[in-house]
């Protein structure tokens, strides 16, 4: 129980929150289900890699150019949720999810299967940053991704995502442009995965198409879910649970996905609020 | 290729045509149908080799599967069909989650042979040969397409499952038993999907926890095209898809994994041509 | 002053093979208050789909004060200043009373990006809400949801949140639809009230007796067809309509 494994904890817990409030967006907040949340994760830590690590590029660049692209291919990608149906959506978004991984192993320039390695940290006045350093950096983005959460929960934006999450038509009909809405929690939503993905690739050093596959999908799925749709201290906590779940429970590692299906069906048969929700309710009593 | 793409077609069909039986009156998308195909395929091996049976291995395969999904109904989407359109979703993906990893830790992660003598001679002309299970295969799902036929338009149940699948309330109204009907949808459906899965488990002469992956979405790919709820749209898209998928491959030898170019299909129909080939909003 | 605030332009439209509405042509008089009736499956909610913007003609136009809004986005019609209400009720279910007409008071935010910087809870909005609310006989229901409403209820939500969208011309489908008597009075009632306010009010209705005694103007379509028009007195003795509803084996009942 060294400080560092403390601190990796942290880093990884995080970037997890980053990943369970942008899908938050996405389902939460617009009502748009999406499967495939694991491809904006890894556009954002392959953009950032290629561009430091084949380009050259120094990080402080490449970090808002992968945010922005990120940004800009959750864009496009939202593009299908304009004409597809609810259930299909879903379906469109985990194919999505397949095609870009595929791209990931099959295009040589971005490493095929082997992956990128050899991704720097940054470095800020000529310090490159340790263990230490970098665990404050991402508390830092930690602390402003959720401010900047709480903010999109106050102004209009969050009540022209919840009409178009509750009832297009009427949302419509009050001068909501479905589609332009659609579009900004894709965007967003996109932006802030891809810097969770930029997080993780510099902290990590390498990365690989695999480590942003459905199964990756599913596991920020199972933290939103968890903690709650549509909350904000939801993402939050169904975040640091499942991050520390396979910590604590060593045995968990092997049983991971029996798990997480596990979870998903019980909490939206007993709890599909869930956790936070669920207290809230009570307390609401 | 042409007889490839007959059988992959004839694959794809059957666990299409069990999808819309489902998807057709619930509308929910049942992911974890894909769940009962590994798991057909996992049981009917799994007896083979304890009874060296393959008849035997086929029935109760068949029969499990078939109960495991009117289970799936029952006991869990049937409690969350009145919530938000997200909570079955989310359900089915959940489940299917947790049965391949549970298949994985009962079966083992390995891919596990399945050979079977089905004592069905070769066809061996000059241009090709055809196998033994390309010929089981092609077999076996005509004679369920026909079954399937004779099912729904000639009995009683598969008559409630087209109204229900059309008006579901309408039908409730008319005096129909929904619970009843719908399990029968499941049961069949299921069925439909276990077949499949042996099938292909034979042909590939493997079985594994995962096998499901692929034909989960290709199934609903397939219903995509095919136009939701629509069982003639479901058989001919099954071959469609077959076909596209073997010629682009052969064609230009295609970038990406033959798996993407269903999926690129589906992106396209779904924006372009949402209905599909025979669907309506209804049907 | 009385000029037409509406105007239907020999509409059609075509669903494939079906043909719902058909050279349909009548205007809606600023300050009116219209009723368009006609048996089931006449196409009267066909014809608000395409004013709203839903759906877009096949043959013909729709004017609103002048300019040409058919095939313009549903959200930019509503901008304009055209109101809906649904013939199910469509409030936002898990939504409080306050929050549904605070959405609807955000419609001249939601396009730009003062969405992004503008709050709902401001003095001056919250101030507007409770206006509306009142003025619908909703401020007893603030902070319920509004799935938790009884239907009457959730009907006057509806038209609360259309009016928080300062609407010129409110489209109301079926407001009656549903209502037991006493509701159907304050439906009325509130419907004479918007109108003294100078808001035009086209609806949409089944209910012979309350479209008699609240509509100005009448316009009666059969099979996507206009079939007849004037004052309701007139339109209640046209030959033409009333076998348009007795032939359609149904009998214009008062409730």
């Amino acid at each position: 129980m060294t400080l560092d494994y403390l601190m990796t904890l942290s880093i990884f817990a995080g970037i997890n929150i980053m990943l369970a409030l942008s899908l938050n967006i996405l389902i939460g907040f617009a009502g748009q289900v999406s499967l495939g949340h694991a491809a904006f994760f890894g556009i954002g830590a392959y953009t950032s890699a290629v561009l430091t690590v084949n380009l050259g590029l120094n990080y402080w660049f490449a970090l808002p150019l992968s945010v922005l692209i990120s940004g800009f291919i959750g864009f496009l990608l939202g593009l299908p949720s304009l004409r597809v149906k609810h259930d299909f959506l879903v379906l469109a978004t985990i194919g999505i999810n397949f095609v870009v991984v595929s791209i990931f192993n099959y295009v040589q320039f971005f490493g095929g299967p082997y992956g990128i390695v050899g991704i720097p940290r940054p470095s800020l006045f000529g310090k490159t940053f340790d263990t230490f350093g970098y665990f404050i950096y991402t508390m830092v983005w930690l602390i402003l991704s959720v401010v900047f959460v709480i903010y999109l929960s106050k102004v209009y934006l969050r009540y022209g995502f919840e009409a178009v999450k509750e009832d297009e038509e009427a949302a419509e009909s009050i001068g909501v442009s479905v589609p332009r809405y659609k579009m900004y929690a894709f965007t967003i939503s996109g932006a802030m995965a891809g810097l969770a993905g930029n997080l993780w690739a510099h902290y990590m050093g390498v990365i690989f198409p695999e480590n942003f596959a459905f199964p990756v999908s599913i596991t920020i799925l199972t933290m939103v879910v968890l903690g709650g749709v549509g909350t904000i201290t939801g993402p939050i906590i169904g975040a640091v649970i499942i991050t520390l779940l396979p910590e604590i429970l060593r045995f968990v590692q092997n049983y991971r996905m029996l798990i997480y299906g596990t979870i998903i069906v019980l909490v939206m048969l007993f709890m599909p609020e869930g956790l936070m929700g669920y207290i809230r309710k009570v307390i609401k009593r | 290729m042409i007889l490839n793409s007959m059988v992959l077609g004839s694959v794809y069909v059957l666990m299409a045509v069990g999808l819309t039986l489902i998807y057709g009156v619930l509308k929910i998308l049942h992911i974890a149908h894909a769940g009962v195909y590994t798991l057909g395929a996992l049981i009917a091996l799994w007896i083979f080799e304890k009874t060296g049976n393959i008849t035997i291995a086929f029935i109760l395969s068949l029969i499990l599967s078939g109960m495991v999904g009117v289970l799936m109904y029952s006991g869990i989407y049937k409690k969350v069909l009145k919530k938000s359109r997200i909570v079955p979703l989310v359900i089915s993906i959940g489940m299917f989650v947790a049965l391949q990893d549970l298949f994985r830790l009962i079966w083992g992660p390995y891919k596990k042979s399945f050979q079977v003598d089905l004592g069905i001679p070769e066809i061996i002309t000059e241009d090709m040969v055809v196998t033994q299970s390309q010929i089981l295969i092609l077999i076996v799902t005509a004679i369920s397409l026909l079954v399937m036929y004779f099912l729904m338009v000639k009995t009683k149940w598969g008559k409630a499952l087209r109204a229900c699948s059309d008006d579901l309330d309408m039908t409730a109204s008319l005096g129909v038993n929904i619970e009843r009907t719908i399990s029968f949808g499941f049961f069949f459906g299921s069925v439909l999907a276990a077949l499949a899965g042996i099938l292909v488990g034979i042909y590939d002469n493997s079985v594994y926890p995962t096998m499901g992956e692929v034909p989960s979405y290709k199934a609903f790919i397939v219903i995509v095209l095919g136009g939701f709820g629509s069982l003639r749209g479901a058989v001919l898209a099954g071959f469609i898809l077959a076909f596209a998928e073997n010629f682009l491959v052969a064609w230009k030898g295609f970038l990406l994994p033959r798996d993407a170019i269903a999926f690129l299909i589906m992106i396209a129909i779904l924006m372009f041509k949402p209905e599909g080939l025979f669907g309506g909003i209804s049907r | 002053m009385n000029d037409p605030i509406l105007v239907i332009d020999d509409v059609s439209k075509r669903f494939g093979g079906l043909q719902a509405l058909r050279n349909v042509s009548f205007d809606v008089k600023q300050g009116e208050i219209h009723a368009l009736i006609g048996p089931n499956g006449a196409g009267k909610t066909t014809l608000f789909n395409i004013i709203n913007g839903f759906l877009k003609p096949t043959e013909g136009h729709v004017y609103f004060r002048g300019k040409r809004i058919d095939g313009m986005r549903p959200s930019a019609v509503a901008s304009m200043g055209i109101g809906r209400t649904f013939q199910i009720v469509k409030v936002f279910p898990e939504m409080t009373v306050l929050e549904n007409v605070l959405s609807g008071l955000g419609m001249d935010v939601y396009d730009g990006f003062r969405t992004f910087v503008e709050k709902p809870f401001s003095k001056e909005r919250m101030n507007r809400a409770m206006e509306i609310l009142e003025s619908c006989g909703l401020s007893d229901f603030l902070d319920k949801l509004a799935s938790n409403l009884p239907l009457g209820l959730q009907r006057k939500l509806e038209i609360a949140r259309a009016l928080a969208t300062s609407p010129q011309l409110l489209l109301l489908d079926e407001p009656a639809s549903g209502l037991n008597d006493l509701e159907t009075n304050e439906l009325r009632e509130l419907i004479f009230k918007l109108n003294e306010k100078g808001i035009t009010i086209l609806f949409i209705e089944h209910d012979m007796k309350f479209t008699m005694n609240t509509a100005e103007m009448v316009t009666v379509l059969d099979y996507g067809e206009k079939i007849a028009e004037g004052k309701p007195e007139e339109v209640s003795k046209d030959p033409k309509v009333l076998e348009a509803y007795l032939g359609s084996g149904e009998v214009a009942e008062s409730r």
